[in-house]
């Protein structure tokens, strides 16, 4: 790797950690214009940013406002990086259905296991916020996930995640599925009542969670 | 006259305003925060319950009757206020009301002045809970205290404005964001009011994002503390005891208490920097009453009766052992469709082991 395109990376990680959109725009572009692969430049310059907000999170030298400022910059890089991917170019990634359930807007903690999952190398389709439990299943058929993440911060509407169990066992895929579940008010003995998976903490708890079923599981997933 | 509690020394009124002031008392109070799940003891629906004052206090009533929590807390849902203030809601027929998000009243940074003042008296959330305070306070006001509750103005916001949005206005757009908490203050005030004179003998206001988990201490200070005090001054001013809620990770209690001087402040989590709630019982036992903290989750929808009343020992003890300022309640609004026999098991729990004083 040349001098220039590590600086590049470190200039983008920078620009991620500094909220700086449109510079991180800027050296996205520039990626592109010289030349650079556009798939290490993710994984190498906004993947390394984001892994530095996140720390600062962690350490509460950031915190929510920050950190959002942050993922808007890396989905702004993102945007321009993505479509110059060349095929072939990384794994096959793995797939998974991410949203919050019915009933709850409450997306900020989603929206940051899916930055952490996209960064980690998932596919992540994102249903959004208010998701019915029948439409977590739906699309998870329709895209051939394998994860199911469901997030929720209100005690009103966590028994939501258990419908989503439901409906599988009813649907006899239950074990077509693994599904993951995190928020405010759920733990894991929820998570164990409920027949789910797993259940993560936080972001960084989600990924690492996800990667350790994907070790235990490879291709039986 | 209730057909199923028993007799005790103090009322509940009595026994949750000599802890306040720290006085001796005949058990700990014990207010699980049983507020929506109450719509399933009047066979009610949670869309009806929210938004019929009549409805919301037979619910209520009937719901102490049954489980004999030592108080009534106010909270309908986080978008009362701003419902008043031009939010369109989303009503579940067996859930909370929430904001429609893809039709937020305040779409883009430069629509902050469209909050305007309203008067709560007369809007039609607002109102129903005024009403609702004014129907408990005439039925159960000698006998069961009545907790108003006022969303702190920058959640209030967070409805209005989509919390995404409003975070990253924090940042980009701060006075817009300032001027808009302002305006809602002096109708929450009048808010707290409104309810203080309808019989609440304490206002519970949350502000939501003094916590450790989403805000800057100093952030959130810049943006709600100096508010937080107008309105806490108000409600004293007009004879009423501040309590505090937030159910957030890691609550700022000294900035908090700096801010509105509260007799409690109800947590689900250890303060910010306590590793844990022995370390929380040590540091702020003597400055402050807690109200807390259990699980809402686990203790409705996934314990057992004897592990509610397991969980419970182990809080008591706890705060017991620190002599420390001590309220037994659910971190957080106990689950809408939980269950209730558990949120009795609290009650039964703080007869059994709560005989103590702090």
């Amino acid at each position: 790797m040349s001098l220039n395109k590590q600086e590049l990376f470190d200039k983008l990680a920078a620009s991620i950690v500094d909220m700086d959109e449109d510079l991180t725009i800027e050296l996205s572009n520039q990626v592109i214009t010289e030349g650079i692969d556009a798939y290490e430049a993710i994984v190498n310059g906004l993947t390394v940013g984001m892994n530095q907000a996140g720390k600062l999170f962690d350490e509460e030298e950031y915190f929510v406002p920050e950190l959002l400022m942050c993922s808007d910059a890396m989905y702004s890089g993102l945007n321009i990086l993505k479509p110059h991917i060349k095929i072939n170019s990384h794994e096959t990634k793995r797939k998974a259905v991410i949203g919050v359930i019915e009933g709850d807007t409450h997306d900020i903690g989603k929206n940051l296991v899916k930055i952490m999952l996209e960064t980690g190398g998932y596919d992540i389709v994102d249903l959004g916020r208010d998701v019915s439990p029948a439409t977590f299943v739906e699309r998870a058929k329709e895209e051939k996930a394998e994860f199911i993440f469901i997030s929720t911060l209100m005690t009103t509407t966590m028994e939501g995640m258990n419908e989503v169990v439901e409906i599988l066992v009813e649907e006899k895929i239950r074990a077509d599925y693994k599904v993951l579940i995190g928020g405010g008010p759920v733990s894991q003995s929820y998570a164990d009542k409920i027949g789910a998976d797993g259940y993560a903490e936080n972001a960084a708890e989600a990924v690492k969670l996800a990667n350790n079923i994907v070790a235990a599981y490879g291709n039986e997933l | 006259m209730s057909l199923i509690q028993r007799n005790e020394e103090l009322t509940s009124l009595e026994r949750v305003v000599l802890t306040l002031q720290r006085k001796e008392v005949d058990r700990i109070p014990a207010i699980p925060l049983v507020c929506g799940a109450s719509y399933r003891v009047s066979g009610s629906h949670y869309d009806k319950w929210s938004q019929d004052a009549e409805i919301a206090t037979q619910s209520l009533l009937a719901a102490q009757e049954l489980i004999g929590q030592d108080a009534f807390l106010l909270l309908v849902d986080l978008s009362v206020e701003a419902a008043d203030f031009g939010q369109e809601l989303i009503f579940p027929k067996f859930s909370t009301a929430y904001p429609d998000f893809n039709n937020q009243y305040i779409k883009t940074a430069g629509e902050y002045d469209k909050i305007k003042k309203i008067n709560p008296r007369e809007t039609k959330r607002m109102k129903q809970v005024v009403d609702t305070v004014r129907g408990l306070s005439e039925a159960k006001g000698n006998e069961v205290a009545i907790f108003g509750f006022v969303y702190g103005p920058l959640g209030v916001l967070s409805q209005i404005r989509g919390h995404k949005e409003l975070f990253v206005d924090l940042i980009k757009h701060p006075e817009e964001v300032l001027g808009a908490v302002d305006v809602i203050t002096e109708v929450l005030i009048e808010y707290a009011v409104a309810q203080i004179a309808a019989g609440a003998h304490s206002i519970v206001i949350d502000p939501l994002y003094s916590s450790g988990t989403v805000l800057r201490n100093t952030t959130w200070e810049k943006f709600e503390g100096p508010y937080l005090k107008r309105l806490a001054d108000a409600i004293r001013a007009a004879g009423s005891a501040v309590a505090i809620h937030n159910c957030g990770g890691g609550v700022y209690f000294e900035e908090v208490i700096k801010w509105s001087d509260p007799v409690a402040i109800s947590v689900a989590y250890p303060a910010h920097g306590a590793k844990d709630w022995e370390e929380h019982a040590k540091t702020w036992g003597d400055k402050i009453i807690t109200i807390g903290y259990s699980d809402p989750a686990e203790t409705g929808l996934v314990f057992t009766a004897d592990e509610v009343l397991e969980d419970v020992k182990r809080q008591l003890d706890l705060f017991n052992k620190h002599k420390a300022g001590f309220i037994l309640s659910s971190g957080c609004e106990f689950p809408p469709n939980g269950n209730l026999l558990n949120a009795a098991a609290m009650v039964e729990a703080s007869r059994r082991y709560g005989r103590w004083s702090i």
